[in-house]
């Protein structure tokens, strides 16, 4: 079954639409301020788009908000999680605010906490993890109640390699199970190696969706304008004793 | 080998005053028991037996404490309970171990507290010809206590198999020390005002024919009951110390009861509550109440306000005794509206809420239960003793009634404030008297129309209860009123700030992400 999301009107975003195919891993990229957080924000029931319409799995998220937020596992970016709670704790909380029970949302905790490299912190409050693990225990978050779409926004940056490379597999095998991922990122290697898509966003709008020989980054600079000469910085290089 | 047993007791007793976290717990609870002891020493010495409203009250307070120093062991968290399982190892024969922990456990604080009950009953009765009888009664309560504690002791081990368990054990037993201490203050209160004198007698009466309070009534009982309460006592010990060799014996052979160990345990609140999304949305806020400046300022200062305004008038002038009446109303009110900005106090955290599939009512719901579970059993728990100091007759019915109804009221009003008007709060990890740049006109409006609505819903109460002071039989009619009126306007609230919250949820969120 195919998705289909359309979008438009928000300032930040001028009438965007693209799709995502089910079991795929789609990247968004986009230079700083292009609009990329404010369209996952309305895709996933976050803000309210001035207009459009966004479908997952054929169910209107701003109709049926009830429906679709089950389907969906989001990691939004600059947002707290409730931070004087554990680790264990935000996983269990998340997991019954989506209808998990109490033995699964344990297990659960456990097998997510072993596969993130989590467990010696799990006891720990979120609000003394360091920037990456909270990277990790919003993914871990996100995943909990076994959504059926992960919508992530910049869930790289700050991870440490190691767990890059754990959170790739991760997200490999989910997409090879059925599961559709959406994720935002800088990094255009990563996103080039790991996505089956990608779109790029400049100023508000969709440019295109990226495929052939061309490498991510040269064509991303290509679209996003091009490169300008950096000038007037000279005193840079003029290092002050 | 009973003096190992007795030494390992006095080890543990000793450990407690080790500098460290504990110490603060150990001096607060010592405190306390010496304060009890103190109370029952001059109780003994002051009572007054010709006195059949002061024979009453002695019966009344010897069961209680009976009671408080019997649950007493489970208080400390059962983490060193001298449980019989514990010395299954050693190589003890279980009578000899049934006498030893019998012994140790008159070692420490409730087993001395409950020897000096059973004096305090004695020199309650020294001078008269029942005398002798005292002496028989109070030694019989005194080793009734002790031996019942251990009982205890071993059904709240057989109970506390999880973590959580213990936690709720431990609580559910100084909830048990709370309610008899306020009982003894309550009825020592009543016979010191000398009327009400036939409740006591009839409270007493009825205490009497039970075990808790036979011995207690012996010395004051006519011969027949005399004999047949201390006979009584007699073979409620005999049963208590045969049943206790039994009891270790069997223990000594079972098997420990324990939980499978779950290494992911230890969820606090969220292992008490039902895994629905009220329940963990409860759990949560009730780790925010406890945790969090910004709310821990607002319980700190619950107990101040309604006290300063007290001061306030009767600096004015006011007769001090009815203004007993005004600190739970003001304290409830507050508590209500307090919660009226939750939701911003969330900040951006909000998401988790946005994102998932949750009903609105569930949300409003589980914000509701913290102040609910505050407030509530405080205004019944202080309500009788502020009502008797005031000295207005009738009164309580009015004061429970109108306290609660402001405080569901408040809350109901909140549960929609929340999700209507909200506006900028202090961020979590500010201070608490931190306030954002842009409050803006909304934080006003909402702050007094939450408060007026409060008032306006809950008026018809307060008017009768206004009645009341002129004709007392509006009193009760106003506690009635006040608390349907609660009740109606909470769930009111819920539903109503539910949709609300729902289909506003994305522009809440907007708005704390802006501030």
């Amino acid at each position: 079954m195919g998705l289909h999301k359309k979008f438009g009107g928000a300032v930040a975003v001028n009438d965007v639409s693209l799709s995502v195919r089910q079991g795929s891993i789609f990247g968004f990229v986009g230079p700083n301020g292009a609009g990329k957080t404010t369209t996952l924000s309305m895709m996933t029931g976050l803000l309210r788009p001035g207009a459009g319409q966004v479908l997952v799995g054929g169910i209107d998220v701003w109709r049926e908000p009830i429906e679709a937020k089950k389907l969906l596992g989001v990691l939004p970016d600059r947002m707290r999680l409730f931070d004087r709670l554990t680790g264990a704790q935000m996983l269990y909380y998340s997991a019954v605010l989506h209808g998990v029970d109490r033995e699964r949302a344990r297990a659960r905790i456990r097998d997510l906490g072993d596969a993130l490299g989590l467990d010696g912190s799990l006891q720990r409050p979120v609000r003394d993890y360091s920037i990456g693990m909270v990277k990790k225990i919003s993914l871990a978050t996100a995943l909990i109640h076994a959504p059926r779409v992960l919508v992530l926004d910049e869930p790289f940056e700050s991870v440490d390699p190691v767990s890059t490379s754990q959170f790739v597999d991760l997200l490999r095998r989910f997409a090879n199970g059925g599961g559709t991922v959406i994720l935002s990122s800088h990094n255009m290697d990563l996103v080039e190696r790991l996505c089956d898509e990608v779109a790029i966003i400049v100023a508000a709008g969709i440019l295109d969706e990226v495929r052939g020989p061309t490498s991510l980054e040269e064509r991303f600079v290509e679209l996003a304008g091009g490169r300008t000469a950096v000038e007037g910085l000279e005193w840079l290089t003029t290092f002050s004793s | 080998m009973v003096d190992h047993v007795l030494q390992l007791k006095l080890a543990l007793l000793g450990s407690s005053f080790r500098p460290g976290p504990t110490l603060n717990r150990t001096l607060a609870a010592l405190a306390l028991a010496l304060a009890v002891a103190a109370a029952i020493v001059v109780l003994g010495a002051t009572v007054d037996v010709a006195n059949a409203e002061h024979r009453a009250g002695t019966v009344i307070v010897g069961a209680a404490l009976s009671v408080a120093l019997a649950i007493t062991p489970l208080t400390s968290g059962l983490g060193s309970a001298m449980e019989p399982r514990r010395f299954a190892s050693f190589p003890l024969s279980p009578r000899r171990l049934a006498v030893s922990l019998g012994a140790a456990a008159a070692v420490g604080v409730p087993g001395v507290l409950a020897i000096l009950l059973g004096v305090g009953l004695e020199s309650a009765w020294s001078a008269t010809s029942t005398g002798g009888a005292a002496v028989v009664a109070g030694v019989l309560a005194a080793a009734a206590i002790i031996l019942t504690s251990q009982y205890l002791v071993i059904v709240g081990t057989q109970l506390a198999v999880s973590p959580a368990a213990r936690v709720l054990v431990t609580a559910m037993a100084r909830a048990v020390i709370v309610v008899a201490l306020a009982i003894v203050v309550t009825t020592v209160l009543v016979v010191r005002s000398g009327e009400n004198g036939n409740t006591l007698v009839t409270v007493a009466g009825t205490l009497a024919n039970t075990p808790v309070g036979m011995l207690w009534a012996a010395p004051g009982s006519d011969l027949a009951a005399l004999l047949a309460r201390l006979f009584g006592g007699a073979v409620m010990l005999a049963v208590l110390i045969a049943g206790w060799g039994f009891i270790v014996t069997r223990l000594l052979v079972s098997p420990q009861r324990e939980r499978a160990a779950h290494h992911a345990a230890g969820l606090g609140w969220f292992d008490l509550v039902p895994a629905t999304q009220a329940g963990v949305i409860a759990a949560r806020s009730l780790i925010y109440w406890t945790r969090d400046a910004r709310y821990r300022l607002v319980l700190f200062a619950l107990p101040i306000a309604p006290l300063l305004m007290m001061l306030a008038f009767a600096i004015a002038g006011t007769p001090v005794p009815p203004l007993w009446l005004l600190p739970l109303p003001v304290l409830a009110l507050f508590l209500g509206w307090f919660t009226h900005n939750d939701v911003a106090y969330d900040h951006t955290a909000l998401w988790v809420h946005v994102a998932a599939p949750l009903k609105g009512a569930a949300d409003r719901w589980g914000r509701v239960v913290p102040p609910l579970l505050i407030g509530v059993p405080l205004i019944v728990a202080l309500a009788p003793l502020l009502a008797l100091w005031s000295g207005v007759e009738g009164v309580l019915p009015a004061l429970i009634g109108v306290s609660v109804g402001l405080l569901l009221t408040g809350l109901g009003v909140s549960s929609v404030a929340s999700a209507v008007g909200a506006y900028p709060a202090a961020r979590p990890d500010g201070g608490p008297f931190d306030q954002p740049p842009t409050l803006g006109v909304r934080a006003g409006w909402s702050q007094s129309l939450a408060l007026l609505a409060t008032f306006a819903f809950m008026s018809p109460a307060l008017v009768v209860a206004w009645w009341g002071f002129t004709e007392p039989e509006w009193f009760a009619i106003a506690g009635i009123a006040g608390v349907s009126t609660g009740i109606g306007m909470l769930l009111l609230g819920v539903l109503i700030g539910g949709r609300a919250f729902r289909r506003r949820a994305p522009e809440l969120l907007d708005l704390v992400l802006r501030t």
